[in-house]
């Protein structure tokens, strides 16, 4: 992926930390993947079940293994770089003052 | 008549998967729930640290207060945060379909676009991007890239209070305003200053089929974008890069020139020059319409002055305060026009010739539009 372009003009809010702020930021895309994750599961869930397909049960018994775990690590891998894309801007910044 | 039901939306509008669409949702609501759950409670703060109306410089020294408030410094911070994530979001998924996107540009067939290499864009978009947008409006990113972000962006802003994909209510209002002023109207060249992606300028295009479209505004990439979807929109227009201070047009040579919600994201000094401007360009007997945002700053509540000021600062609308304080009939008048018009037109979603809709009174944010406009 390209990376995005960076933003002119990005002001401090008077009082709130640097570090308050990118934390708030942070929280923020948290919650967004949270939302997109549940979402995706919830449509998963009754896809598998209207087709006759899933006994729920199933799901708490699995363990991920082989390329099933490492096409995990690679989910963990972006999610990481999405949550923590704060750190990323305010180091951009940090470089271009 | 054209068909009075629109399209929702059109080809070269980026689409969603499964999960962008998720993220999409999540940032609306989000916002939709900062702005009905968390705003009122930073109402009521403000009215708590007013310095009362006898205060020479009140919404001022209210909103340098606020920043005392850590509730207030919270809200501000995932105020702007919700505005970055949405960019953030939007890229990614522009970025996934770059490809198919330039891809579909290039089938563009009506119209043209015309760039300028040595265009040197205005310090006020340059030094700090409107909406915080990663890039700016003058970015010439790789092919409709920065076009794309800006619309689909602005779906998702708007929360389709706005027409919809096609966003178009701006547009719609400036055509309901001709209907009602300037009934006999019949424009053969059209110009509209500051056109983005050309949301605004479709509907008068094709109010007007016989008469030629032009859309000026600063970047490459958003221009290629707005001529790829104009075209695919079946709209021949023509999109030009420059700016709205110093349009490359010769004098007298549009019948209509306008502007859409344009005056705040410019500058204090920009606005007058680009009134100025709209007078140049128009032959005798041409009408010029700038539409804006239905605020007048100074008949706003505490509150909203202070979310005026958030928007300033916080979501780089620089000239929000001088756009909605501005005296435009003065300006319009400075400016050269002789009978100028001032006031708020109804949002219109169909607008037809003989209505009017134009009067004195506001009726509130997305059901009217400030308007000043004249005839040369």
């Amino acid at each position: 992926m390209k990376a995005p372009p960076t933003t002119a003009g990005r002001r401090e809010i008077t009082g709130l930390s640097v570090i308050e702020d990118q934390a708030l930021a942070m929280i923020a895309a948290l919650a967004s993947e949270l939302a997109v994750a549940r979402e995706r599961i919830d449509t998963l869930e009754r896809v598998l079940e209207e087709n006759g397909v899933l006994d729920r049960t199933r799901i708490e018994d699995y363990r991920a293994e082989g390329e099933a775990a490492q096409q995990r690590e690679g989910l963990r891998m972006r999610m990481i770089a999405k949550i923590f894309r704060p750190l990323r801007d305010a180091a951009r910044r940090a470089l271009e003052e | 008549m054209t068909s009075p039901i629109p399209a929702l939306t059109h080809p070269m509008l980026p689409e969603t998967n499964h999960d962008e669409m998720a993220q999409q949702l999540f940032i609306r609501d989000l916002k939709m729930w900062l702005g009905s759950e968390i705003e009122p409670l930073q109402g009521d703060i403000a009215r708590k640290v007013d310095p009362g109306p006898a205060h020479n410089d009140r919404d001022a020294e209210a909103f340098a207060r606020l920043h005392e408030v850590p509730a207030f410094r919270s809200w501000a911070g995932v105020f702007r945060a919700s505005q970055e994530l949405m960019w953030d979001d939007v890229w990614r998924s522009v970025d996934r379909q770059a490809e198919e996107l330039d891809a579909r540009a290039a089938q563009a067939a009506l119209g043209s676009i015309t760039l300028d290499p040595d265009f040197v864009p205005p310090a006020y978009l340059v030094d700090g991007h409107v909406h915080i947008m990663p890039g700016g409006y003058a970015l010439d990113a790789d092919g409709v890239r920065q076009g794309a972000m800006m619309d689909r962006g602005g779906a998702v802003y708007m929360l389709g209070r706005n027409g919809g994909f096609l966003n178009d209510g701006r547009g719609k209002s400036v055509l309901g305003h001709i209907y009602a002023l300037y009934p006999d109207l019949r424009p053969t060249r059209i110009l509209e200053l500051g056109c983005g992606v050309g949301t605004s300028l479709l509907p008068i295009a094709q109010a007007f089929p016989e008469a030629e479209s032009f859309g000026l505004d600063v970047g490459a990439s958003m221009l290629r974008y707005a001529h790829a979807r104009a075209s695919h929109l079946g709209v021949a227009a023509h999109f030009v890069q420059g700016d709205a201070e110093h349009a490359p047009f010769p004098d007298a040579s549009f019948d209509l020139v306008f502007s859409a919600a344009l005056m705040h994201e410019t500058s204090a000094e920009a606005i007058p020059r680009i009134l100025a401007e709209s007078h140049r360009l128009l032959r005798p007997g041409g009408v010029a319409v700038h539409l804006e945002v239905p605020s007048r700053y100074d008949s706003l509540d505490l509150w909203s002055q202070i979310r005026s000021q958030v928007e300033r600062d916080y979501n780089n609308e620089p000239a929000w305060q001088a756009a909605t304080s501005a005296d435009y009939e003065a300006l319009m008048r400075a400016a050269g026009f002789d009978a100028v018009a001032v006031g708020f037109q109804d949002a219109a979603w169909a607008p037809q010739p003989g209505q009017g809709g134009f009067g004195g009174e506001s009726k509130g944010v997305f059901r009217s539009w400030f308007v000043a406009s004249g005839r040369r």
